[in-house]
């Protein structure tokens, strides 16, 4: 009975551990979202400083024997090794930002590193239509408005459109591609915790672009199970 | 400068590429090896376009930089489709 | 030709050419489309109070907020950068108005009644609703309520724009490469005049691939090809489709436009600030050299980042990897400018006039939006903010930062049109009412960033900040009335200002009279002693004969642009231009002669053009409405054409004046060139679709699957032979005119107009037979709308043909001219409608390969 349990409840393919996009997403926006705070801050403050600090009082500087005149041929104020390096400074954040980023990047177009989890990932063919989302199972089985996905395991989707350019994307599993006609994107998703989510579409397809939602259901793998096979034969 | 006998063998050599591009596929060479056809009447359109540039549009005789905004046009050109192509190999 | 009415005449503002009055009137226009645009974004904020479609509709809201994209990028904030241009880069740079005075009243004209057609636009049942990106396939009409003529109506004003633009980037190019005041080098020029430069340079080129792209949405539009349809073969699961290349190919050509757009948009914004900094702080602009070499990095490099909105849509991952990377690297020199605006304070004299308020806040907004912009850079971000209002909110703190540089602008430059100060106090209390409806209407669209683009049911939870940015937006939207309010009493009570109203200004429009006088300068500006000076006719007479040659031509004609009678493409216009006009006035080269300020024709020509399309607009149903004014249209376009080549019109080249790098090119060849390397672009995007709709069908399995046997290689290497003998006679027309033998140009262009008839003729009967054909898998003919491979050919080829038939009606009217012994000794003419006939046919040299061997 308790190993039956195990068996169950520790498939081969149990992708609860991997790094979801969403989790990859989170924690690079919120990287981003304080370092990029801080510099708008900095340099913003600065900028104001500088605009209040040299505010005109009136009062003669020894700045003012070298000041524009009318008709003179422009040259370049001085202060050039300040200039390059605040750019360098500038420069180095935000190039060793995009290369951090670069590895995520690379995670996020193959999947996890994990053989058995991208063999066993469950393929789902998505089709968007004016105005609504048809799925389609390796079964063969369809269903329109709902995609019904296990817990913990790697769901890949291969989405195209049945008429215009749509995306599909749900903002809380952090999956988005575009629905093209004619073409099909992949996206993947792992959903680790069960219940329903949202999907929406982010291009506007027409009058109903608005409307244009789906839900997705992550179900415990049992449930998902009987309810796979229920459908099947119906 | 007058340049008529120039300009007349220029016009003959353009006339026989042209008939050599028809030739090609005249021959069944485009059925054959199309990608060696392709390539041989592309560089042979681009030679001709390259001599009616320089010779008959005279930005042989004109300053460099007139060729380079001619250039640039075609650059730009040939990013957008060899760009859009290659994405979506 | 007539003269000039005083500026209080209506006629005055019909009639000029003069850049001061057209800059005003560019002004004037794009303010009135701010606030059409702003009101349609007013609509849109109101139906964003709840989340729910209940006061617009769905229809309603969709057209809204895409002819708000629309009108503000196009119609509203690239024109009112214009106005400034032409108003003061002829004055920064010494010249004494535009290169082309005609052609740019033509580009105002054709700006106005593009404007006019998009507003009909709204009455023509739906106006575009599909987004100001206009994302195939939703732009065609298949994906559109009711007959789509008001969006058929939107797709031909924007042609009508670029034609515009067109006209207007050849013209600025050809001033500032011909008529820069002695000494002043390139690198010289003031910051806005260089801002200015970089941005047609980008236009000249980007406009021209979007023009492409709207050829053909209009044509799929009118005639029915089907670049942006596709075809499904079963009703799911679309796999097997026509043409799967169909939604890329828009976003690849609008996309390609779209970039360097963004900076064609924020460059004069930053000239305005650099100025503003200098002028307002009394420091020179730190680093300015690397402050330009920055510009000019950025705009060479606009034309490779464009893929970096669309890294959701399957492309392969090392083009990501290497969109990514020149996407971070043409951020890094924006880092440089920023600081360099912000050093230029140092030790200055900071007085903070309304200018300069409003350059400082649109630096603070640009850097919001610079850091904003580093998110999306990093491609794994950027898949979630697709599509969100992390987009919006980042591009708004972009491109209005750059409009808040441009308002800075319009009080910095209102004393210098208008003699009169704008009222400060109501100035600072507009910027501060302005800062605060900014940041409130686009800073809580960072904090409700999920909400997706473009919908009207955003999650309920965020409602209070979509209702904040509604109410920034009526605070934004009203500060306007204190600027219009100010602006228009101080025309009339403002304190009268002298040349200099501002300290510490250099630039050379602050050396003149406020407003300045028709001609601009007193006498020819110069810098060569290395500050500003003007010399008397007797002293230019001295420098010229020092270096004659390049400088000496004196006089030419203008010689402008005519409408081509399809109307479809700006080209033509600049073309016609020079072969038409070049016969009608060799003006005297003694340069004694006044200059020319008006000219009616501008203004008929556009009107003309804006009845033909609109005829067109609706042309599909076989209305005779619409039918009659397309007929009309044309006609009245095409006369007025032949109007304005007939019209004497003196426009001097400048006795002196610095050229590099065009030194030896003379005006009329060096506009001549410029408008050909649109045309290469506009025919290379065409040649680009046509191949990268081949390739995405299967570039091999095209040729099999697609076309009928009857389409055979013949046609096409006797219409070869054809152009290639009209270019050799064209050529040798030149010859003739140098030997100034009459009958040999006669011969040459008689021989030139008839191989080019036979051109066409030979196409008409090959098109007359392909759309004939009776074949098993071609059963209804060959027609255009058969399949991609007859739309490509049709459409790509008939472009090509309409190229032709402005040709011959140069060639004929050179014809005709030479009849009367024209050219003898003067072959330049010829030369540039040679340069313009040898182009379409080295187009042909690769289209006749591409649609009848390969």
């Amino acid at each position: 009975m308790l190993r039956h349990t195990v068996i169950q409840n520790v498939p081969i393919a149990h992708a609860g551990g991997v790094r979801t996009p969403a989790a990859v997403f989170n924690e690079i926006f919120t990287v981003f979202l304080g370092l990029g705070t801080l510099v708008g801050i900095v340099v913003c403050a600065y900028t104001v400083y500088n605009a209040y600090a040299y505010r005109d009082t009136g009062e003669e500087s020894k700045a003012d024997a070298d000041r524009p005149e009318l008709g003179e041929l422009p040259t370049g104020g001085g202060g050039g090794k300040k200039l390059f390096l605040s750019f360098g400074i500038s420069a180095i954040i935000v190039l060793s930002l995009i290369v951090w980023t670069y590895s995520t990047l690379l995670y996020i177009e193959t999947g996890p590193d994990s053989q058995q989890v991208q063999e066993n990932a469950l393929e789902i063919n998505v089709e968007g239509y004016q105005f609504g989302w048809q799925f389609e199972y390796p079964n063969g089985q369809t269903t329109s408005g709902t995609l019904r996905v296990p817990q913990n395991e790697m769901v890949m989707l291969n989405v195209t459109s049945r008429d215009v350019f749509h995306n599909f994307g749900s903002p809380e599993l952090r999956f988005k591609t575009d629905a093209i006609p004619g073409q099909s994107t992949k996206t993947w998703f792992v959903g680790q915790q069960a219940g329903t989510y949202e999907a929406k579409c982010y291009e506007l397809c027409g009058t109903g672009h608005s409307y244009m939602n789906a839900t997705v259901e992550v179900m415990p793998r049992d449930d998902y199970q009987q309810w796979y096979n229920g459908s099947e034969s119906e | 400068m007058t340049h008529t006998k120039l300009y007349t063998i220029i016009y003959v050599v353009l006339f026989a590429f042209a008939t050599i591009q028809a030739a090609v596929e005249g021959f069944g060479l485009v059925d054959e090896s199309y990608w060696f056809a392709f390539w041989l009447i592309i560089v042979l359109s681009v030679v001709k376009a390259v001599m009616v540039a320089a010779y008959y549009q005279h930005l042989r005789w004109e300053p460099r930089s007139v060729s380079y905004l001619a250039g640039g046009g075609v650059l730009v050109a040939l990013a957008l489709t060899a760009a859009a192509a290659y994405s979506i190999v | 030709m007539s003269d000039l009415p005083p500026k209080s005449s209506i006629r005055r503002w019909f009639l000029t050419t003069n850049h001061k009055d057209i800059g005003i009137l560019y002004l004037v226009t794009a303010l009135f489309f701010l606030v059409f645009g702003g009101l349609l974004a007013m609509l849109f904020r109101v139906e964003l109070l709840t989340p729910a479609a209940d006061f617009l509709g769905e229809s309603g809201y969709n057209q809204a907020v895409s002819t708000h994209g629309l009108l503000m990028v196009f119609w509203f904030i690239s024109p009112f950068a214009f106005g400034f241009a032409n108003y003061i880069v002829p004055l920064q740079i010494g010249a004494d108005d535009l290169a082309f005075p005609r052609l740019n009243a033509l580009s105002y004209w054709l700006y106005l009644f593009s404007g006019i057609l998009f507003g009909i636009s709204f009455f023509q049942g739906v106006t575009f609703p599909g987004g100001w990106t206009m994302y195939a396939p939703l732009n065609t009409p298949a994906y559109m309520p009711g007959e789509a003529l008001g969006a058929t109506s939107v797709v031909l004003a924007m042609i009508m724009f670029v034609a515009a633009v067109t006209l207007g980037s050849v013209n600025f190019l050809t001033t500032m490469y011909r008529m820069r005041a002695e000494g002043l080098r390139m690198r010289d020029i003031p910051m806005f005049s260089l801002s200015i430069n970089l941005t047609v340079w980008m236009m000249l080129f980007a406009f021209a691939a979007l023009l492409a792209a709207l050829i053909i949405l209009s044509s799929d539009h009118i005639i029915g090809t089907n670049y942006f349809t596709y075809q499904i073969d079963g009703d799911t699961f679309a796999t097997n489709v026509n043409n799967p290349g169909s939604s890329m190919l828009w976003a690849h050509l609008f996309w390609f436009f779209g970039h360097p757009e963004v900076y064609i948009v924020f460059f004069p914004a930053l000239g305005v600030m650099a100025e503003c900094f200098q002028t307002f702080t009394g420091r020179r602009l730190v680093g300015r050299k690397w402050f330009i070499i920055s510009m000019v990095l950025v705009a060479l490099q606009s034309f490779i980042v464009w893929m970096h909105h669309m890294f959701l849509t399957g492309i392969n991952l090392e083009i990501k990897t290497l969109f990514m990377a020149t996407t971070i690297g043409i951020s890094l020199p924006f880092d440089l400018m920023v600081f360099s605006l912000i050093y230029t304070m140092i030790k200055g004299r900071v007085r903070y006039m309304t200018p300069f308020l409003f350059s400082l806040g649109a630096l603070l907004l640009f850097i919001l939006g610079g850091i904003t912009g580093v998110f999306l850079g990093a491609v794994v971000l950027d898949y979630q903010f697709r599509g969100t209002y992390w987009v919006v909110a980042h591009f708004h703190y972009v491109m209005v930062a750059g409009a808040t540089a441009l308002f800075g602008g319009l009080y910095y430059w209102y004393p210098k049109m208008t003699g009169k100060m704008y009222n400060e106090f109501l100035g600072k209390v507009h910027f501060a009412v302005y800062f605060i409806g900014f940041n409130l209407l686009y800073f809580p669209m960072f904090i409700a960033w999920e909400t997706p683009r473009r919908v009207f049911n955003y999650p309920v939870e965020l409602t209070v900040w979509h209702n904040l940015s509604t109410v920034g937006a009526i605070i934004l939207g009203g500060s306007f009335l204190i600027m219009f309010y100010n602006l228009f009493v101080s025309y009339f009570r403002g304190a009268e200002v002298g040349d200099q109203p501002w300290e510490f200004a250099t630039s050379a429009e602050w050396a003149v009279a406020s407003p300045p006088p028709l001609e601009n300068f007193d006498g020819v500006p110069s810098y060569a002693s290395g500050t500003l000076e003007f010399l008397s006719p007797s002293d230019v007479a001295k420098r010229q004969s020092g270096h004659s040659g390049a400088a000496a031509d004196g006089g030419t004609a203008e010689t402008s642009p005519a409408t081509d009678g399809a109307g479809a493409e700006a080209g033509a216009l600049a073309t016609t231009e020079t072969a038409l006009a070049t016969g009608a006035g060799t003006a005297e080269p003694t340069g004694h002669e006044h200059a020319s300020h008006a000219s009616f024709w501008p203004f008929m020509i556009s009107l003309g053009g804006f009845l033909l399309f609109l005829g067109l607009s609706g042309i599909r149903t076989g209305s005779m409405l619409y039918t009659s004014l397309a007929l009309v249209g044309g006609i009245l376009g095409f006369g007025s054409l032949v109007g304005m080549a007939q019209e004497p019109f003196f426009a001097p080249e400048t006795a002196i004046a610095e050229r590099w790098p065009f030194a030896d090119v003379e005006k009329m060849k060096l506009g001549m060139w410029t408008f050909l390397a649109s045309d290469i672009v506009l025919f290379g995007a065409f040649i680009g679709s046509y191949a990268f709709i081949r390739f995405a069908y299967g570039w091999e399995a095209w040729h099999h699957d697609l076309i009928p046997e009857a389409h055979v290689t013949f046609p096409g290497l006797v219409n070869t032979y054809l152009l290639l003998t009209s270019s050799f006679a064209v050529v040798l027309a030149m010859v003739a005119a140098e030997k100034e033998s009459r009958a040999g140009v006669m011969a040459s262009l008689g021989a030139t107009f008839a191989l080019g008839v036979g051109f066409l003729i030979n196409k008409g009967i090959e098109w007359q037979h392909l759309f004939h054909i009776h074949t098993e898998a071609f059963p209804e003919g060959w027609a255009i709308t058969t399949n991609l491979a007859s739309s490509t050919f049709y459409l790509t080829t008939g472009l090509h043909a309409a190229h032709v038939i402005i040709g011959l009606i140069i060639a004929g009217y050179m014809f005709f001219r030479s009849w009367n012994g024209a050219y003898l000794g003067d072959e330049k003419p010829i030369e540039y409608f040679g340069l313009y006939w040898h182009l379409v046919d080295i187009v042909w040299l690769f289209l006749f390969p591409l649609f009848y061997i390969l």
